[in-house]
């Protein structure tokens, strides 16, 4: 019995170190394979997949393999880690502000180069998207999981409130305002919910025009220091202190799963939400559920909004020939017949417009027409350097700090102090990075 | 009877001790050595290594790619306790060890008790007691959430029934850590019962047996038995949860995230954001140096002061 | 009388058990449920349908992660057992000077975060060569501070004269550890054996950061990929793989609690 047990542990043992010997993982045919990390979860990584294998079975040369990394934050510590060396991807997905991180790590080759060797015509990607991606006249990587935000709201509360539910609010004041109605007509109803998630913040900054850090949102030379204390940040803390001392501004923290439920079971009327998420929202709702453009001060004419999700970067130090593969992939994606397919299961915005242009989309917009109000926002957008959005390595960490003011938002503290302590934090932030990376 | 009553042991006189010479000890030594050998080995490369790397780094900044470029002495210590924000996450920590340790070492001493009873289908109920061990973090926490949530959650409308006002458990600074901590002593439960309860069922038997004959009520065997012969592996789970607690990571970051206003911003969930998400490893390693030295006072004392309450063979 | 005090018992038992267990039988409901049923707050599932089973099994290759996760838990449960026993063994058994010392030094390992380490040690992982290998996912977890201390806490209730009696019968000390030791402690290894199971089992970052590959991958990784970022959770399916990775740790419980019974350390005190 005993011996027995101690000839199993032995054999397991071997095995171990065995397969620590012999590997897991192996490339079994002559095609040129081509790793791709992402961060893809749940419906959008069954459409990823889908792309993926339809790529793979077009052609006989390539093959793709996606693995998952996590989210993007993970994903990222990784490829910090791991950028440059064999162990890097050929393709790796970043989240939007992990774009200045990629482009200044050095383990990149900017799409831009291959875009140039092979001609592709960079003009049938969508130019807002386009811009976000762009620094110093170059397209650092190539656009994919595009949304942006939107406010989306119960249509059939608002006409219980006496609102037209299609005319939605556009400013502040009439936000407000309907805010309140629906307070009133809608019991255990809150007309307005604003998630603590920093981002909006920074759309909501974009929308009027707003820059969030110096040097042109970091978009001519480096970002020294953080203006999104300015009369325009205050702007939004202003308008959402007089809901909450309305009564009318719910509050879910930092669970946007919460928010959804409390949209869905109508304890909220209206909330501010990622594109991404609309058409999971239509297809679960038990009313109409309306789309608006996010709100802008009363006073100040409408900028657009900066895009969000990420983008697919290609690694330096790997072969010409899996270059040259990885970025035939690249294009195979961003194709109007993968984006049309990506957008409709996914949300994401299609990032090249011949798109709208496939039937499926057609068809889509024909049955849920609110999903053309998000477009259209985007459309509308004017290209400044407020709504390129902002170009930063510590746009992470200033997404923390951001996320405390909104904290002090709520807790009923002075907002130009929280914004002003926020803005200390980032300047901070900023004066030591630079420092430690002088050498 | 290889035990006898529990007052008169630690007196047997070990067979180590009459070897005092100098060989004998250096045999010892090396036999000692090679049992502890594997571990060592593992523990140098694993733990210590990446300690000292902490150590070292704590000392520097850090470029984005995590790597030490300016050296800065213990500015980033002083730092650190200028900041606010980290003390208010240490004031977390502690508060959140107050609520959760000496709560979940309790309620498993009474489950283990009940499940050491005689009873029919006892069996059941002790792998229901358990369970929550074999719950990972990341799925009890999404549970949880739903459990809080402010309109739709199960714990508000129970409340509801009982005429009290909804409350927003996850994002109300009153509540928050008190949440997390529900939570985490769920989570804890499965985990210290099973242990606490192996310790029951390792009391010889016969020791409830002599002192029956002698009359003695349920409670007092306990006071006198059980919780004597327990004492080590009480001792045990107090400090394996103690270092838990300090190290609490996975329910914040599902649940909170930190906030609201902080409450909940545990020292090791800063650590976490500031070398995940900052990736300024230079203050995340001075914050980890701090919160070591901290959990190593509190161990400290743990063995100095209580575990001379401990009663071994 | 019995009966009374017999019944009541069994209330609170019962009582007890509910509201520990919810958390799990709630999980186990809402995995029947629509988006939409879980958004609006049900507390049972319209019907008892497999839909968001299915749909899991179709969105990844869980059964192969199973068996992963299977794995690696087994050898990381045995390597730790055996590595553990032995350094607790010296410390209770060998008396050498700086004992208190090295054990100390072996609690304080249970202080360092082990976020903190994480990236250091990856990138002695990556050094070693062992992404997508199992050793990234076992051998660190050999030695524990927790499993020795345990196993410490235990050998220290074994009687000094067994020892005595086992060295006059010439026992070395291999001998008596893996003849008297081992066996008497059972209870204590069976209950690190199960805690070590189930903490490897249910690990994620670390396993997410050495494996790169789908074919090395644990099913808690798995479980990730069915909670999207910036979408609406589909929180039938997430939960439907939260039933499905849960049911084999809940029966390693199951079985494992079988062999905490009395009886097992008795015989071989004697």
């Amino acid at each position: 019995m005993k011996r027995k047990m101690i000839v199993a542990v032995f054999l397991l043992m071997s095995s171990v170190l065995l397969s620590a010997c012999s590997g897991l993982s192996h490339a079994d045919d002559n095609r040129i394979q081509i790793v791709f990390w992402h961060s893809m979860a749940g419906p959008p990584l069954e459409a990823l997949n889908k792309i993926v294998n339809d790529f793979n079975q077009s052609q006989d040369e390539i093959y793709v393999k996606p693995e998952y990394q996590g989210s993007y934050e993970e994903s990222l510590a990784k490829f910090r880690r791991v950028g440059g060396t064999d162990n890097a991807p050929n393709i790796y997905q970043a989240q939007d502000i992990g774009s200045k991180y990629m482009i200044e790590s050095g383990d990149i080759v900017p799409v831009q180069q291959l875009m140039d060797e092979e001609h592709y015509n960079m003009n049938q990607l969508e130019r807002n998207i386009r811009n976000y991606y762009t620094v110093n006249g170059k397209l650092y990587s190539m656009p994919f999981n595009s949304s942006t935000p939107v406010v989306l709201y119960n249509a059939d509360a608002f006409k219980k409130a006496g609102l037209d539910p299609n005319k939605p609010p556009e400013t502040y004041s009439q936000f407000r305002e309907a805010a309140k109605k629906l307070t009133q007509a809608n019991k255990g109803m809150k007309g307005f919910s604003f998630l603590n998630y920093p981002w909006f913040f920074e759309e909501l900054l974009a929308v009027q025009g707003g820059e969030y850090i110096n040097q042109n949102n970091g978009r001519t030379g480096l970002a020294t220091k953080a203006t999104f204390n300015s009369q325009k940040g205050l702007n939004i803390f202003k308008w959402l202190r007089e809901m909450q001392k309305d009564g009318t501004l719910a509050n879910y923290g930092t669970s946007g799963d919460n928010e959804s439920s409390g949209f869905l079971t109508q304890k909220v009327g209206m909330f501010m939400s990622s594109s991404a998420s609309m058409a999971e929202m239509f297809k679960n709702a038990p009313f109409k559920v309306g789309v608006a453009y996010i709100p802008r001060p009363d006073n100040i004419e409408r900028q657009g909004v900066v895009i969000g999700g990420a983008s697919l970067w290609l690694s330096k130090g790997k072969s010409a020939k899996e270059e040259k593969a990885a970025f035939a992939f690249m294009k195979y994606m961003a194709s109007p017949k993968s984006q049309a397919d990506w957008h409709i299961h996914t949300g994401y915005f299609p990032i090249n417009p011949g798109a709208y242009k496939e039937p499926i989309i057609i068809k889509n917009y024909k049955k849920t027409p609110q999903f053309k109000v998000a477009v259209n926002q985007f459309h509308d957008t004017k290209s400044t350097y407020a709504t390129r959005g902002p170009m930063m390595t510590l746009m992470p960490q200033s997404r923390v700090i951001m996320s405390r003011a909104i904290d002090d938002l709520y807790q009923g503290k002075n907002l130009q102090q929280s914004l002003d302590t926020a803005a200390d934090h980032v300047n901070e932030a900023i004066a030591q990075m630079n420092l430690a990376n002088k050498k | 009877m290889a035990m006898e009553n529990p007052t008169t042991t630690g007196q047997v006189p070990s067979l180590n001790m009459p070897y005092r010479t100098f060989w004998e000890k250096t045999r010892r030594f090396q036999v000692a050595l090679l049992f502890l050998l594997p571990s060592l080995i593992l523990f140098s490369v694993f733990v210590f290594y990446p300690l000292f790397r902490t150590i070292y780094l704590s000392f520097f900044l850090t470029n984005q790619k995590g790597l030490p470029t300016v050296f800065v002495g213990f500015d980033n210590f002083i730092q650190l306790f200028q900041s606010a924000d980290f003390l208010q996450s240490v004031k977390a920590t502690f508060l959140f060890i107050l609520y959760t340790v000496p709560a979940s070492v309790v309620i498993s001493l009474f489950l283990a008790l009940l499940a050491n009873e005689k009873l029919k289908g006892i069996h059941f109920f002790r792998t229901i007691f358990a369970s929550s061990l074999g719950v990972s973090v990341a799925a009890a926490s999404v549970t949880w959430l739903f459990i809080f949530n402010p309109t739709m959650g199960v714990l508000n409308r129970i409340i509801s029934l009982f005429g009290i006002q909804e409350i927003n458990w996850l994002a109300d600074p009153h509540w928050a850590l008190l949440a997390v901590s529900m939570t985490t002593i769920w989570l804890n439960l499965g985990f210290s019962f099973l242990i606490i309860f192996g310790g029951l069922q390792n009391i010889d038997q016969s020791l409830y047996e002599s002192s029956s004959i002698d009359g003695a009520g349920y409670f007092y065997q306990l006071r006198r038995i059980t919780i004597p012969m327990l004492s080590p592996t009480l001792f045990f789970i107090m400090t394996v949860s103690l270092i838990n607690a300090f190290q609490t990571f996975g329910q914040i970051d599902l649940l909170t995230g930190g906030g609201p206003g902080q409450t909940t911003n545990l020292m090791v969930y800063a650590i976490y954001k500031d070398a995940f998400v900052n990736f300024n490893f230079g203050k995340a390693s001075a914050e980890v140096v701090i919160l070591f030295l901290l959990i190593l006072i509190v161990t400290l004392l743990q063995f100095k002061f209580v575990e001379k309450k401990v009663h071994y063979q | 009388m019995m009966a009374i005090k017999r019944g009541s018992l069994y209330v609170v038992l019962i009582l007890i058990a509910l509201l520990l267990f919810f958390p799990i039988i709630y999980a186990f409901l809402v995995s029947f449920m629509s988006t939409k049923e879980v958004l609006m707050g049900h507390l049972i599932p319209k019907s008892f349908s497999l839909t968001n089973y299915i749909d899991a099994f179709q969105a990844l290759p869980l059964l192969h992660s199973l068996i992963n996760s299977m794995l690696v838990s087994i050898i990381t449960t045995i390597g730790q057992i055996i590595v553990c026993s032995l350094a607790a063994y010296a410390f209770v058994f060998i008396e050498f000077r700086g004992r208190q010392f090295l054990f100390f030094l072996f609690v304080s390992t249970m202080m360092i975060p082990w976020e903190a380490s994480i990236i250091p040690n990856f990138v002695t992982v990556q050094k070693l060569g062992w992404i997508n290998h199992y050793a990234a996912l076992t051998i660190p977890f050999f030695a524990t501070a927790f499993g020795t201390f345990l196993l410490r806490q235990h050998f220290k209730t074994i009687p000094k004269e067994l020892h005595e009696a086992s060295r006059m019968a010439g026992l070395g000390h291999l001998s008596f550890f893996l003849k008297v030791v081992m066996p008497v402690s059972k209870t204590s290894l069976v209950t690190l054996g199960i805690y070590c199971f189930l903490t490897t089992w249910n690990s994620y970052l670390w396993p997410l950061l050495v494996t790169t590959d789908e074919r090395s991958r644990t099913a808690q990784i798995g479980l990730r990929q069915l909670h999207a970022q910036e979408n609406v959770t589909q929180w039938g399916v997430v939960m439907a793989g939260v039933v499905i990775v849960a049911i084999p740790t809940l029966l390693v419980l199951f079985l494992g609690q079988k062999h905490l019974q009395k009886g097992l350390m008795d015989g071989a005190v004697k």
